[in-house]
């Protein structure tokens, strides 16, 4: 675990890749609008594989275990503020916005592989879900940066704020100690119901950005 | 006293249960919350359904928590969703915050909770139906189509976000049973193709946030499709028109061709000519006449009419230059050679050459000037008969007006008995005389007799002569009561082997005493002489014997007389080549009486009055010919 936590915070962000500029020679332009497209399908598929492994774990491992009554279920992102409603949302400035999208992402990353390794472990799972942790880790990595590509983009458009570049700070990893901390006392159920919901945050909160800043489609 | 206080508590006893259960409430029974849903994920309702009330007056109150807080808070609305609902409006709906909830049931004697539910109100969503929708026919150049649109309900929010909506739409004709659904994803306006021309459509519209539940379908809108001839509808008449015309003009031309192509196809097969028989009679449907007529007519023969069936014609040609003339015309001119079928009902007229030498009457011979000659009369007289025979026969025929000089072919007047030859032999075939007065009458030797000859004129006498030069003069005879047709088999080339068969030796059974054999291999007889009624008195060759009247037709010996000319006299100058190995010299000789014989067109003869040898006394004759041979074929019997 020690040696996790090392890991989380060793591993900031990682340098964004240069976005292309319009024309510039040799590099496939994608404008914002794709781009939002891209990472709102992406976040859709994440959250479709979280929803299936939550409903399996419910259908098969849950009755096994005789789990009665519910404890008072505590994710570890619970400390990360995210607008409840839609008000809330619209309220939040742009940058706001987008650091909330990438603070979750980032908080998920390890615990969903720490997810994935146990599950390897344990028969109560098959592979078919064993994989599914295993991509669902993979997409919140892959998420991640393709946020980080558009909030690149974005700030150079001038759309938002530099504000963004705190996020690689180690300070936006503090709460990875407590994360770490906390990501140990979820189960796996509890870990799986956490996690679905904050898919879904984040799928929305794309959404809602894109709209607000290219609202061409499907708006 | 103590019984008054047993009966008064018996009493109480038995009563006061009574009163009790008449007074008696219960707390009241469990509620149930069925359901909860919010239209926009930001407001939601929940439901519940009510248990027993217990007799007494229940009230029911939603107490719920959020995650992680102890706090209860009851329902802030009661009636904006309706009786047993609780209404949570914005301000008190979380998203992404778990409600446990619960509904309790109060009623004076206690109360009585439900399950707790737990509510995460993102996955309570069912938007209302989709409104505004529209449904449009418009043109495309393939034909019309459906443009239906819609826009989401009101209350759910998809411009900021907030919802994405998918839509899916169904549409049947009025009259149809089931459905037919597409997915239209996010977009808000759908094309249907492939419309029935003149049908009314019914198009409804639902929609379901990314994750959440269907909403009602939007009441159905009407729409109809006016009428239109669809493009590949139209392109299947074309080819329907085009393919037609081709069918026509096809048509036509094997109607013009009607004749070559129903010959290829269907090659005319001979068929047998049954004399007395009546189509027309058949046709009216009564067999038994027809039949009666056939078996009276012409079978069995009767003896005054047997050698008017007994009908051989031979072909002959006379030479012009030695016309036989006295009877000069006596050889008339059938002109029958070539195996024209004229266009009469019978399909066995296909051919002179045909293996039945079936014969149809072309017309009456008539000839009326046969004064020059014996002959002619007799034909005359035969020509009756034939006409008679031919008006018997109902059988459609060339009537000799229509004749003219084409080949005609006599019908074969003993249809039952005549065989039709399944060998090849050629039969000389008598063409009918024209009917119109001529007198003459001419019969050509028919073609195949002499198989390097061309066609015979038909009128004169042609001088018949075949390749080699050699010319034969036939002479014929026939029998006045009948008509005799002698097949001459002509060989002038050792390999041309056109056979005159004498026809009829099979049925010659019956024929009066001659006793033709029925074989109907090649036979030959030597014509004797020449009767007198102009006959030619044939005997077989193989016998050497003759009887007056009798001509014994004999078997396998093929003798073969070559015919070497013709004399002054119209005599048949016959050769003999008795066998090829002895071939040698050529032989000249008459035959001992054949002057007498051959004169028998001019003689009137009696029927079986010679007996001389005929022309082909060949027999006895030791010459040998070299090449060329007269093939007499065992004919019918003179008489």
């Amino acid at each position: 675990m020690v040696l996790l936590c090392v890991e989380l915070r060793g591993s900031g962000s990682a340098s964004a890749a240069p976005i292309c500029v319009h024309g510039q020679a040799g590099c496939h332009f994608l404008s914002l609008a794709d781009l939002f497209d891209r990472v709102i399908q992406h976040s859709a598929r994440m959250h479709s594989i979280s929803s299936d492994l939550h409903s399996e774990f419910e259908q098969y491992v849950l009755p096994s275990r005789n789990h009665i009554g519910r404890i008072n279920r505590h994710c570890h992102t619970a400390t990360i503020l995210t607008p409840n409603g839609k008000e809330n949302a619209q309220r939040l400035a742009r940058e706001e916005l987008t650091e909330v999208i990438l603070k979750l992402l980032v908080a998920w990353k390890d615990p969903l592989w720490q997810f994935h390794q146990n599950m390897v472990h344990q028969d109560d799972f098959n592979n078919f879900s064993s994989n599914k942790a295993l991509e669902m880790s993979y997409m919140v990595h892959e998420l991640r940066k393709g946020v980080e590509k558009v909030a690149d983009k974005m700030q150079h458009l001038g759309m938002i704020s530099n504000t963004l570049s705190g996020l690689s700070s180690p300070e936006a990893l503090d709460p990875s100690s407590d994360t770490c901390g906390e990501s140990q006392a979820m189960s796996d159920h509890d870990l799986l119901y956490c996690f679905r919901r904050d898919s879904n945050k984040v799928q929305n909160y794309l959404k809602i950005l894109k709209c607000r800043i290219v609202p061409e489609n499907g708006c | 006293m103590m019984w008054r206080d047993v009966g008064v508590t018996l009493i109480l006893s038995l009563i006061l249960p009574v009163v009790a259960q008449g007074a008696r409430h219960t707390p009241p029974g469990k509620p149930k919350l069925t359901s909860c849903r919010s239209p926009d994920k930001e407001t939601f309702t929940c439901w519940w359904e009510a248990g027993s009330d217990g007799g007494r007056p229940t009230t029911y109150s939603l107490f719920y928590h959020k995650e992680n807080s102890e706090t209860v808070y009851e329902c802030p609305d009661y009636h904006t969703a309706g009786a047993n609902s609780c209404f949570f409006n914005k301000n008190e709906t979380s998203i992404w915050v778990n409600y446990n909830i619960t509904v309790v049931a109060t009623n004076a004697l206690g109360n009585n909770f439900s399950d707790p539910v737990d509510v995460d109100v993102v996955y309570i969503v069912q938007p209302h139906t989709p409104e505004n929708v529209t449904v449009g026919v418009l043109e495309d150049e393939d034909g019309p189509f459906l443009r239906v649109s819609w826009e989401p309900p009101r209350k759910a929010d998809t411009r900021s976000g907030w919802i994405t909506l998918i839509y899916e739409l169904r549409v049947k004709l009025e009259e149809a049973e089931e459905w037919e659904e597409h997915r239209a994803g996010q977009q808000k306006m759908f094309n249907i193709f492939s419309l029935h021309s003149g049908g009314v459509y019914m198009v409804q519209v639902r929609c379901k946030p990314d994750h959440g539940f269907w909403s009602e379908w939007s009441t159905a809108s009407y729409v109809k499709v006016p009428d239109y001839i669809p493009r590949e509808r139209s392109m299947w008449i074309l080819i329907a028109v085009f393919s037609a015309f081709i069918f026509l003009i096809l048509t036509w031309i094997i109607t013009l061709n009607r004749s070559s192509v129903k010959h290829c196809l269907l090659p005319p097969v001979p068929g047998p000519k049954i004399k007395g028989f009546d189509q027309q009679l058949l046709k009216k449907g009564k067999p038994e006449e027809v039949f009666n007529s056939l078996v009276v007519q012409s079978f069995p023969p009767r003896s005054t009419d047997y050698e008017d069936l007994l009908v051989e014609y031979l072909e002959v040609y006379v030479n012009e230059k030695q016309e036989l003339m006295p009877e000069g015309k006596d050889l008339r001119d059938v002109g029958c050679l070539k195996s024209k079928s004229q266009s009469d009902n019978d399909s066995g007229r296909g051919s002179c050459d045909s293996h039945t030498l079936l014969m149809e009457k072309c017309g009456g011979v008539e000839s009326k000037d046969e004064s020059s000659y014996e002959e002619p009369e007799l034909l005359q007289g035969q020509a009756g008969s034939w006409e008679r025979l031919e008006r018997g026969d109902s059988q459609v025929v060339d009537t000799p007006d229509s004749s003219d000089a084409r080949v005609k072919t006599w019908p074969l007047v003993f249809s039952p008995s005549i065989h039709g030859s399944s060998d090849n032999h050629h039969y000389g075939t008598l063409e009918m005389p024209k009917q119109h007065s001529t007198s003459e009458i001419t019969y050509s030797v028919p073609d195949h007799l002499f198989p390097t000859s061309t066609s015979f004129p038909h009128h004169h006498h042609p001088e018949y002569r075949d390749s080699l030069g050699e010319y034969s003069e036939y002479r014929h005879s026939r029998s006045p009561s009948t008509g005799v047709l002698y097949h001459w088999e002509a060989q002038h080339h050792p390999q041309a082997h056109s056979n005159f068969n004498i026809r009829n030796l099979e049925r010659q059974k019956e024929a009066t005493g001659l006793g033709l054999p029925p074989s109907r291999s090649m036979e030959y007889v030597e014509v004797q002489k020449v009767n007198q009624e102009n006959q030619l008195v044939l005997k077989p060759l193989s016998s050497h014997g003759r009887g007056p009247s009798q001509v014994q037709f004999g078997r396998a010996v093929v003798d073969y007389s070559k015919v070497n000319g013709v004399n002054n006299d119209n005599v048949l100058l016959l050769q003999r080549q008795r066998e090829m190995a002895e071939a040698g010299q050529y032989c000249d000789y008459r035959e001992k009486e054949g002057a007498e014989a051959e004169r028998y067109p001019t003689q009137q003869q009696g029927k079986t009055t010679k007996d001389g040898p005929v022309a082909t006394q060949l027999q006895e004759s030791t010459c040998l010919t070299t090449s060329g041979y007269v093939d007499t074929v065992p004919t019918m019997p003179t008489f």
